[in-house]
C-alpha cells in the first residue's frame, strides 16, 4: 500500500481538475466545435462535440479523472444537459481556488465561503424565473389542424413526394387524426377557446386572476413563481393597458421576467441555435400532446411530455431534409420480405410481444440449465428425422397460426431460423424492440407480454396495429443489404419516433445526441414549468450578486455558519470574514471565465481580453444601477437575445428570446463546486493495490509506505 | 521421488517498538487517521492505482479496511480500532488518534513497561468512573421528551464526515430524517423489552439531497415500468402474502458430480414447470394475495398468477428477507412441496411509487418497526460516504436509548477529562501510589502522558494551524488563528467552545493548551439551565467514547508490553 500526499506545496488534484477541464472548453455555449480524439496506437479517430463523449474517449484513470468523469455522467444521466457547464466551471473554479490557496486562505475559509456564496447565487436568480404559462393553450383547438399542417409541410418531407405510393394513406390517416382531435375536443362540453391568445383580453383576465394584495415583490417571488403577481412589462404578448394598470397599482414596482406562454416561442429560446432538432422535438411534443387529448378526451389531467415515449430512429445516407417525427413506431426491416410487407400493409395486424429471445435455447433470466442431464432413447421406434430446432419452429408457427397473429415483436434476439420461416407463412417478426416500445404496444393494442411463445393466450394477442412504409424506396446503409423503414401503429399509441438521417454517418451519432439533449431541455422546462432568461443572464446575475456581496460588509454579530464551519465553533469565523471578498472572487471568477468562454466561443469577441472588458463594464452598470436583476431585465428587453450579443438589431419583434432550464443548471453548478470542493479536501492519496513496486520505479519520491 | 525442504527458521525480533521502521510508520498511519479528524478534517482517495474506483473519504471504517499494513504492531492497532468500529460505528478515528498517542508518549519517557501498563489502566478506570458518575462535568442526559438533543447528536455525526458533501440545509434535512426514521423503529407498545426494528437505506443515486425521504414499511424497487394493471384488486383490510426464499425459477437442482438420464420425450422442465404450477394453484386457493420471491418466479407462473389476481414480486433479494418476514409476518418457504398455511403473513396494503427515476412497490405494514430511508446524493463517492454516515447516526441514537446520555463533543470532553485527571493526581496521589506500587515521578511522568495524548487528539481537530486553548474554569476546548496579536483580548479573539456550550463573554481565563498551567478542578455537574438553553451543541455518543477510550488505552498497553516479534517464515 503506498500513500501519496498531494498538496505539498502546489494541489495536485486541483491542478489535474483544471487540466482535464480545458480540454472541454469549445463545446461550451451555442456554438460548438468538433474535437478529433485519435488513438495514437490504433490510428483510429472519432468525431467528438459534446462534454459527455469526449471524456468517454479519454483516459481518465487517474483518480481526479475518475471523480470528474464520475461527476460528468452523474449529471448527464440525471439530466443529459449541462455536462459542458459543469466541466467548465470545475475547471475554472479549481484554478481560482488554487489562486486562494496561493493566497494562504484557510482551506475550510474557502470550503464554507464558496458553497455559502453558491447558495446566495442559487436563491438570487430566482428572480431571473419566467413562469411558463398554458404553453398548450395556443395548440388548443381550432389551432391542431393549422399547426399539424404546417408540421406535415416543414416536418415530414416524404409527404410531399407525390410519386411515393405508400405515403397517401399515411397522410390521410395524420389528417383523420387531426379532425377527430378536433370532434373531440368540441364534444367535450368545455368550450373551446378562442384562438387569441395573444390578445391583450385575454392576458388582463388571467393576471387578475393571479394578482393578490400586493405584497413584497421579493417575497412572493420566493415563495411561488407560478402564480405569483406578474409585473410584466416587456413582452410581445401583453397589451400596453395591462402594463399601465400594474405598474399604477404598484408604483415603481422592478421589472420581471415576462413569462412565456407559447410552445414554439419557448423551443426556439431554449434551442440555443439548434433549430433543427429542436424542431423536431418540438414536433414530437406537439404530436403526443395531440394524442393525450384524442385520447383523454377531455382535460383533466394536465398534459406532461413524456420523454420515455420518444425514440429516435438514425438513418444515415438520407439527406438531412428527411429527417421528420412520425406517430408509431419506425424500424428497418431487410428487403427479402418485401412481398409479405406489400401484403401485410392494407389489414389490421394481430401482434404478440415477446420480452426474451424468440430462440429454441432461450430460458428467462434467473434460470440455470443443468448439466448433467442426457437423454437417452427408450425404444427404437423411428427417430425423428428433423431436429429439435426445427421442431421448435414448427410449434412457434403452430401457435401464430393458431391465434391469427401477424406481427411478433421481441425484445431479444430471434433466430433467422424463424424468420425466414415466418415470411413464408406472412408473418413478421422484428426483433430487438426496446422495453418502452413493447410497453408502448401493450397499451396501445390491449396485447400482454410474455417470455415464451408457449405463454400465448387469446387474452394476450394484441390487435389494430396497421403497418405502411416510411418510404417506398429500399434504404441502401452501405453494407449492400438493401432494407425498408416501417412505421408500426395503433390507433392511439403513446409513441412518437424521431428519424433522424444524415448524409455523413459519423455524424450521426452526434446528431442523435443534440437532438437528445434539445429534448431534456424543453422536457425539463415543461416539467418545471418556468425557465430561466438565458444566453447569460443568469451568470451574470451572480456575477454582480457576489460583488456586492463582496463589498457589503458582514454585519458584527451575524456569523456565517454554513458548509463545513456549520457547528464547529472554530476561530474560522473571523478569517472567513477578512477572506470572504476574496473567497467570493474566487467564485466570481468562474462565471467571469464562462461568460467570456462562450462569447469567444460565438465569435461575438475576437479575443477573451474584449470579452472581458465588455463583460466589466456591464458588471460596473449594473452594480451602479442599484438592483442588478431589474438592470438585466431592462438590458435584456433592450437586445432580447442575451445580454453579451451587443445589440447589433433593434428590430425586437424578429429576435427570439433565448432560454435555460432551471434545475439541471444549478445542479450542474452544484456538483462542479461540490467536485472541487471534494478535491481541494483531499490531501493524501491511497493506492490500495499491494503491487507498488510499479510506483517506486516510477516516482517513488513522494510515496510513503506503510 | 519426494523431496523435503528444511523449515526455514522463524524471524524473531526483540522490542520492536524501538525500531525506526515501526516508529516511522506509526508516525504515517498517526498522520492519515489524525488528518480526517473532525469537521474539517482532510479526505483521502482510496483507490488502486489501476483505474478502479475511487472513494473518497474520512471514516475510519472505509479507510483502515482498505489500508493494507504489513508490521505486526499496526496490525493490532487496526484491528482492535476495526473491532471497536463494528461494535460502536462511531469514535474509530478517535480510538485510533488516541492510541497513537499514548504509545508515542508512553515511549518517549523510556519507563518500564510493566509500570506504564499498570498506571494507563489506572488512569483510564478514573477516566470511567469519573464519566459514569453523576458528578461528571462533560455528560449530559438526554432527555426523551424533546429531540433538541437527538438532533444536535445526529447533526454532530453529520458535519464530522465532510465528505458528504453537505450544505447546512441538508444537513437539518437529513438529520431530521434520520430522527424520525429512528423513531419508526420503536414500537408502540412496548413492554419490558424493547426490540427495536430497522430502516433499510434505499439508493438513489443522483438525485438532489433533499429529495430523500423517510417512509414506513418496505420499498421494493420494480425491475421495470409495468405498473398500473398488476396491482391486486382485492382491497380487503389486508392482503395475505407468501414470502419465498426458495427459487421458482424453474430449473433444476444441481445433479452435483453424478447425472440424470432421461428417456427421449420426457422434459424435465415441463416437469418441474408442472409442479411449479400446482404450487401456483394451491395459492390460488389458499386466496393468497401478492407472492414474493427473494429469487426469480417463472414468467408462466407470474403469468398463471397474473390471471388469477395474485400480484407476483420476484427478485426480492436476500438483504430484504429478514425484514420482509417481519413485517409481514410470514414463515420464508423454503421448498417447493407443500406450504403450509401457517407461512402466510399479510400486509395493510401495497402501492407503487416513483422515485427519482425509479419505481418501487411500497408495502405498508399493519403494525411493524420497520422504515426505508431513501437517500440521495449528487455523486456516487459522496453517497456511500452519507450511507455509512446516516447509518452511523442511525447506530449512535440506539446507543443512546440504551444509555440515556451523551457526551459534549468538540474536543471539549477529552480537554475536560484532561484537566480532570491533572487534578486529581496532582492533589490525591496517595491512593493511586498505594494501588500501584508506583513512586511519585512515575505517577506524575505518565499521568502527563497520559493527558498530553487526550490533549493533542484535541488537536488533531484543527487542520488550519490555528492554536488550542482551554479555559481554567470548565477546562473546555477552544481554538484561535495561530499568529493571534495579544493575550488580553481573548474573549473578543474566541468566540464559542468546541462543543458550543459556553461564550467568550463569561467570565473566563485561557490558557493554551501547549503550555504548562497549574491543575485546578474543572467545574463538575453541568448547569442544567446552560444545557436547556444552547441550541446547536455538538454532542458525542457517550458509549462509543467510552469503549473508545477503552480500546485505545488497553491496545496501546498491548503494544508497549510487545517484547518479541516472532514471524514464521514459511
Amino acid at each position: 500500500m503506498a500513500l501519496r500526499v498531494i498538496n505539498k506545496k502546489r494541489h495536485l488534484g486541483l491542478q489535474q481538475l483544471s487540466a482535464f477541464a480545458d480540454t472541454g472548453r469549445t463545446f461550451l455555449g451555442p456554438v460548438k466545435s468538433s474535437k478529433f480524439v485519435i488513438d495514437e496506437e490504433s490510428h483510429e479517430s472519432v468525431v467528438v462535440s459534446s462534454t459527455v463523449r469526449l471524456l468517454e474517449s479519454l483516459d481518465l484513470s487517474s483518480a481526479v479523472g475518475q471523480l470528474l468523469s464520475e461527476a460528468v455522467q452523474a449529471q448527464h444521466n440525471a439530466y443529459r444537459t449541462g455536462a459542458s457547464t459543469l466541466l467548465f466551471l470545475a475547471g475554472a473554479w479549481s484554478r481560482a481556488v488554487e489562486e486562494c490557496l496561493h493566497l494562504g486562505v484557510p482551506m475550510s475559509v474557502i470550503v464554507s465561503g464558496m458553497s455559502e456564496g453558491l447558495d446566495s447565487c442559487i436563491e438570487e436568480v430566482a428572480s431571473l424565473h419566467v413562469p411558463l404559462h398554458d404553453v398548450f393553450d395556443r395548440i388548443d383547438g381550432t389551432q391542431v389542424f393549422s399547426e399539424l399542417e404546417s408540421l406535415n409541410a416543414s416536418l415530414c418531407p416524404f409527404l410531399q413526394v407525390p410519386s411515393d405510393t405508400g405515403s397517401i394513406p399515411k397522410e390521410r390517416d395524420l389528417k383523420d387524426a387531426a379532425s377527430q382531435a378536433l370532434t373531440t375536443s368540441s364534444l367535450s362540453g368545455r368550450p373551446v377557446k378562442s384562438a387569441k391568445p395573444s390578445g391583450p383580453q385575454a392576458t388582463v383576465d388571467a393576471d387578475k386572476n393571479t394578482s393578490q394584495t400586493p405584497q413584497t415583490l421579493r417575497n412572493s417571488l420566493l415563495a411561488d413563481s407560478r402564480c405569483r403577481q406578474s409585473v410584466v412589462t416587456h413582452s410581445r404578448h401583453c397589451s400596453r393597458e395591462a402594463r399601465a394598470e400594474r405598474t399604477s397599482k404598484h408604483g415603481a414596482a422592478a421589472p420581471q421576467p415576462c413569462r412565456c406562454s407559447d410552445l414554439g416561442e419557448l423551443a426556439v429560446g431554449l434551442s440555443h441555435g439548434d433549430h433543427s432538432n429542436m424542431r423536431l422535438v418540438e414536433g414530437a411534443v406537439r404530436l403526443q400532446h395531440q394524442n393525450t387529448r384524442v385520447c383523454q378526451g377531455s382535460w383533466t389531467v394536465p398534459f406532461t411530455f413524456d420523454i420515455s415515449r420518444v425514440f429516435t430512429r438514425c438513418l444515415p445516407g438520407l439527406p438531412e431534409t428527411f429527417s421528420c417525427v412520425c406517430p408509431g413506431y419506425v424500424t428497418v426491416v431487410s428487403m427479402f420480405s418485401a412481398t409479405m410487407l406489400e401484403d401485410l400493409q392494407n389489414q389490421p395486424l394481430r401482434v404478440v410481444l415477446i420480452e426474451g429471445d424468440l430462440t429454441e435455447r432461450y430460458r428467462h433470466l434467473g434460470f440455470n440449465k443443468p448439466a448433467n442431464v442426457p437423454t437417452v432413447l427408450g425404444s427404437m421406434r423411428k427417430l425423428h428425422q428433423d431436429s429439435s430446432d426445427e421442431l421448435w419452429a414448427n410449434s412457434v408457427l403452430q401457435v401464430l397460426i393458431k391465434f391469427n397473429v401477424n406481427l411478433v415483436l421481441v425484445q431479444g434476439a430471434v433466430s433467422e431460423h424463424i424468420i425466414g420461416k415466418c415470411v413464408h407463412a406472412k408473418r413478421l417478426v422484428i426483433g430487438a424492440v426496446s422495453g418502452r416500445v413493447m410497453q408502448a404496444f401493450a397499451e396501445a393494442s390491449g396485447a400482454v407480454q410474455v417470455s415464451y411463445i408457449t405463454q400465448v393466450r387469446e387474452n394476450s394477442v394484441g390487435s389494430g396495429v396497421s403497418m405502411t412504409f416510411w418510404r417506398s424506396s429500399p434504404l441502401d446503409v452501405g453494407d449492400g443489404i438493401s432494407r425498408m423503414a416501417i412505421l408500426l401503429k395503433t390507433e392511439g399509441i403513446n409513441l412518437v419516433t424521431v428519424v433522424l438521417t444524415g448524409p455523413v454517418t459519423a455524424q450521426m451519432q452526434a446528431k442523435e445526441d443534440r437532438f437528445w439533449t434539445c429534448a431534456y431541455r424543453l422536457h425539463y422546462a415543461l416539467k418545471e414549468q418556468k425557465v430561466f432568461l438565458g444566453g447569460g443572464a443568469v451568470e451574470f446575475l451572480c456575477l454582480s450578486h457576489l460583488q456586492i456581496l463582496r463589498e457589503q460588509p458582514l454585519k458584527k454579530g451575524d456569523r456565517i455558519c454554513s458548509g463545513g464551519l456549520h457547528n464547529t465553533s472554530s476561530w474560522l469565523a473571523s478569517p472567513l470574514a477578512l477572506y470572504r471578498p476574496t473567497v467570493l472572487k474566487c467564485l466570481a471568477d468562474g462565471w467571469h471565465k464562462y461568460l467570456s468562454t462562450v462569447s469567444c466561443n460565438t465569435a461575438n469577441y475576437s479575443s477573451e481580453f474584449e470579452a472581458r472588458t465588455f463583460i466589466q463594464h456591464h458588471l460596473q452598470n449594473a452594480i451602479d444601477s442599484g438592483s442588478p436583476s431589474s438592470y438585466i431585465l431592462n438590458e435584456y428587453s433592450k437586445l432580447n437575445s442575451g445580454v453579451f450579443n451587443s445589440g447589433i438589431s433593434n428590430k425586437l419583434e424578429q429576435i427570439p428570446r433565448v432560454y435555460d432550464i432551471v434545475t439541471p443548471k444549478i445542479e450542474a453548478w452544484r456538483r462542479a463546486l461540490d467536485l472541487v470542493l471534494l478535491v481541494l479536501q483531499t490531501d493524501s492519496e491511497i493506492i490500495t493495490e499491494p503491487g507498488h513496486t510499479q510506483i517506486k520505479s516510477q516516482e517513488s519520491e513522494g510515496f510513503l509506505f506503510l | 521421488m519426494s523431496r523435503l525442504e528444511a523449515k526455514k527458521p522463524s524471524l524473531c525480533k526483540s522490542e520492536p517498538l524501538t525500531s525506526e521502521r515501526v516508529r516511522t510508520t506509526l508516525s504515517a498511519l498517526k498522520g492519515i487517521v489524525a488528518s480526517c479528524y473532525g469537521p474539517s478534517g482532510r479526505l483521502k482517495q482510496l483507490h488502486n492505482g489501476l483505474g478502479g474506483s475511487v472513494c473518497t473519504t474520512s471514516q475510519s471504517s472505509t479507510l483502515l479496511a482498505n489500508l493494507s499494513v504489513s508490521h505486526p504492531i499496526l496490525k493490532i492497532l487496526t484491528t482492535s480500532v476495526q473491532n471497536h468500529v463494528s461494535c460502536f460505528s462511531d469514535c474509530g478515528l478517535f480510538a485510533a488518534i488516541l492510541c497513537c498517542n499514548l504509545i508515542e508518549n508512553v515511549q518517549r519517557l523510556g519507563l518500564t513497561p510493566a509500570t506504564a501498563i499498570k498506571l494507563n489502566k489506572h488512569l483510564l478506570s478514573l477516566c470511567t468512573s469519573y464519566l459514569k458518575s453523576e458528578i461528571c462535568g462533560c455528560r449530559i442526559p438526554v432527555d426523551f421528551s424533546s429531540t433538541q438533543i437527538l438532533l444536535c447528536l445526529v447533526r454532530s455525526v453529520l458535519t464530522s464526515k465532510p465528505a458528504c458533501m453537505l450544505t447546512r440545509k441538508e444537513v437539518d434535512h437529513i438529520s431530521t430524517l434520520i430522527l424520525r426514521a429512528f423513531l419508526l423503529t420503536i414500537p408502540e407498545n412496548a413492554g419490558d423489552h424493547i426490540i427495536l426494528g430497522n430502516s433499510i437505506i434505499v439508493p438513489l443515486k443522483g438525485q438532489r439531497v433533499v429529495d430523500s425521504t423517510v417512509l414506513p414499511g418496505i420499498l421494493i424497487e420494480m425491475p421495470e415500468v409495468r405498473l398500473m394493471k398488476i396491482l391486486p384488486v382485492k382491497k380487503s383490510d389486508s392482503l395475505k402474502v407468501a414470502l419465498f426464499r426458495v427459487s421458482l425459477s424453474g430449473d433444476l437442482s444441481d445433479t452435483g458430480e453424478g447425472s440424470v438420464v432421461v428417456n427421449f420425450g420426457v422434459s424435465l422442465e415441463n416437469a418441474v414447470l408442472d409442479q411449479l404450477l400446482n404450487l401456483g394453484r394451491q395459492l390460488v386457493s389458499d386466496h393468497v394475495n401478492l407472492v414474493l420471491c427473494q429469487k426469480v418466479i417463472h414468467p408462466s407462473l407470474k403469468q398463471f398468477l397474473g390471471e388469477h389476481r395474485v400480484l407476483a414480486i420476484d427478485r426480492v433479494g436476500a438483504a430484504l428477507m429478514e425484514p420482509l418476514s417481519k413485517v409481514t409476518g410470514t414463515h420464508p418457504i423454503g421448498s417447493l412441496g407443500s406450504v403450509s398455511p401457517s407461512s402466510y403473513g399479510s400486509v395493510k396494503d401495497l402501492c407503487t411509487e416513483k422515485f427519482g427515476f425509479k419505481w418501487f412497490f411500497h408495502l405498508i405494514p399493519n403494525e411493524a418497526t420497520v422504515c426505508s430511508l431513501l437517500l440521495c446524493n449528487r455523486n456516487g463517492t459522496a453517497w456511500d460516504e452519507l450511507k455509512l454516515t446516516c447509518q452511523t447516526a442511525l447506530h449512535v441514537l440506539q446507543l443512546t436509548i440504551k444509555e440515556p446520555c451523551v457526551l459534549l463533543g468538540g474536543g471539549c470532553t477529552e480537554t475536560h477529562l484532561a484537566a480532570y485527571i491533572r487534578h486529581k493526581t496532582f492533589n490525591d496521589p496517595e491512593s493511586i501510589l498505594k494501588d500501584c506500587g508506583c513512586t511519585p515521578t512515575e505517577l506524575q511522568l505518565i499521568a502527563e502522558a497520559f493527558c498530553s495524548a487526550l490533549e493533542s487528539l484535541t488537536g488533531s481537530l484543527e487542520h488550519d494551524g490555528g492554536e488550542i486553548l482551554t479555559d481554567m474554569k470548565y477546562g473546555h476546548f477552544w481554538s484561535v488563528q495561530a499568529d493571534s496579536p495579544s493575550v488580553g483580548n481573548w474573549p473578543d479573539l474566541l468566540t464559542r467552545c468546541g462543543c458550543g456550550l459556553y461564550n467568550s463573554r463569561e467570565e473566563l481565563s485561557w490558557s493554551f493548551l501547549k503550555t504548562a498551567r497549574h491543575p485546578f478542578a474543572p467545574l463538575p455537574c453541568l448547569p442544567h439551565e446552560a444545557v436547556g438553553s444552547a441550541n446547536n451543541l455538538t454532542l458525542d455518543c457517550f458509549t462509543a467514547k467510552l469503549s473508545g477510550l477503552q480500546v485505545a488505552v488497553e491496545t496501546a498497553n498491548l503494544i508497549l508490553d510487545l517484547s518479541y516479534v516472532i514471524e514464521d517464515k514459511n
